[in-house]
């Protein structure tokens, strides 16, 4: 025979059973389900809030670099600049200098040479003078058919040739 | 044709401390309890912090929506209620969901709700002595004034009954309701396929065949609605007046 409770009846037993249960289940609950579930949930608010803390840390140092780094191309362009300028400016003064000097030169032996060639037109005029005045005696000697006194004559000679060389 | 309708079974009787009765409300509580407590373990096997799975998904929700409606109904400092509440709601749900099944859910037995409203009811009154002492405690009874004590009294104690009876009466009611149809759906297949003629008339007439699918309907509102409801509001007063208790 299967026995029953009444509909409505309250069982002391049943009561305290129900009671303990609840408890228990409330204990078990916290253990097994929300200090394991509210542990990886803090764990995970704590990566986020470090991976948010590093990417700021990131972010501020980027845009540090990125300010040195313009600050250093900045510096380093007009570094160019200048450089380019002093070099350009040497250059000049380089290529002026090599000019003056090549030109210094080149009038120097042009000088030169018109000495030199003075001095030969004088030292073949000489030259030309003496030749002149022996073959002219020679002539004279043959013309007139004695000697002449060479001495004397020679000096006559020279000095037509000299007035003769003047005049032209 | 005769319905009888009862409470819990009574399987033995321990015979100790004047005999313990173990009866179906305590076994099925003991099964809701284990269910409970293995699917905890379930959900939370393997959690990680990083590329969750969808059981965790589904822990992390539970936990996080149960410690949402204490922290909206108590306050943040009441928040070490959320495993009580938790508890309480999936105790009360699940027990109700037994009836799906067929087994006798343990809220349809009035000593199951009437010991969770004591105990809600002990939270209460211990929240009220801590927040104003037990002088404040029992001065509040007089207030407004002092010939409305009796009925302060009364409204005091009507909370946990009213709590127990409410949850009891909807869980039960329902229970009685399903056995009503089931039985009168017996009766009516019996009676119409009585008429057909001969031996299959008969045989058929001894199968409740009016039984399959006709009840079905009833059990999404007793068994799922009215089950889920009453959880519900048993874990949403319980929040109230413990929350209500703190403030005063």
């Amino acid at each position: 025979m299967e026995q029953f409770e009444p509909l409505v009846s309250i069982a002391p037993w049943e009561f305290i059973f129900t009671i303990c249960n609840l408890l228990i289940l409330t204990a078990a609950i916290k253990h097994f389900f929300f200090n394991r579930v509210n542990k990886v949930l803090e764990e995970r608010r704590q990566q986020v809030e470090t991976t948010y803390a590093e990417a700021d840390e990131a972010k501020t140092a980027a845009v540090q670099m990125k300010q040195e780094y313009e600050a250093h191309m900045a510096s380093a362009k007009e570094e160019a600049a200048s450089l380019v300028k002093d070099a350009t400016q040497r250059a000049q003064d380089r290529s002026d200098e090599i000019l003056g000097a090549a030109r210094a030169e080149a009038s120097a032996m042009k000088a030169k040479a018109e000495s030199d060639i003075e001095a030969e037109r004088r030292r073949a005029a000489g030259e030309l003078k003496h030749e002149i005045s022996g073959i002219a005696l020679t002539i004279a000697g043959k013309v007139v058919e004695k000697e002449l006194d060479a001495d004397t004559h020679k000096a006559l000679i020279d000095d037509f040739i000299d007035n003769l060389g003047d005049a032209s | 044709m005769e319905v009888n309708i009862t409470g819990a079974q009574i399987y033995f009787e321990i015979p100790i401390l004047g005999g313990i009765p173990i009866t179906e409300t305590i076994v099925n509580s003991w099964i809701v309890m284990l269910v409970i407590i293995g699917l905890c373990l379930f959900l939370t096997s393997d959690l990680k912090v990083r590329g969750v799975s969808k059981r965790q998904v589904v822990a992390e929700m539970l936990v996080t929506t149960a410690q949402n409606f204490v922290n909206t109904n108590m306050g943040e400092k009441f928040a070490h209620y959320g495993p009580f509440v938790a508890a309480l709601f999936a105790s009360s749900l699940l027990s109700n969901l037994l009836s799906l099944i067929g087994m006798f859910p343990p809220t349809s037995d009035l000593s199951t709700t009437l010991a969770w409203a004591v105990l809600v009811f002990v939270l209460i009154t211990a929240t009220k002595i801590r927040t104003s002492g037990v002088l404040g405690y029992m001065k509040g009874f007089t207030q407004p004034i002092f010939v409305l004590t009796p009925f302060n009294i009364l409204s005091e104690l009507a909370t946990p009954i009213s709590m127990a009876f409410r949850h009891f009466g909807n869980i039960v009611s329902g229970g009685v309701i399903s056995a009503l149809v089931y039985a009168a759906l017996a009766a009516l297949s019996s009676l119409v396929l009585g008429l057909l003629p001969g031996v299959l008339g008969d045989v058929l007439s001894q199968i409740p065949i009016f039984q399959v699918g006709i009840p079905a309907v009833l059990s999404v509102y007793f068994d799922l609605f009215s089950g889920f409801m009453q959880a519900f509001i048993f874990c949403m007063l319980t929040t109230l007046y413990i929350g209500n208790a703190a403030e005063e």
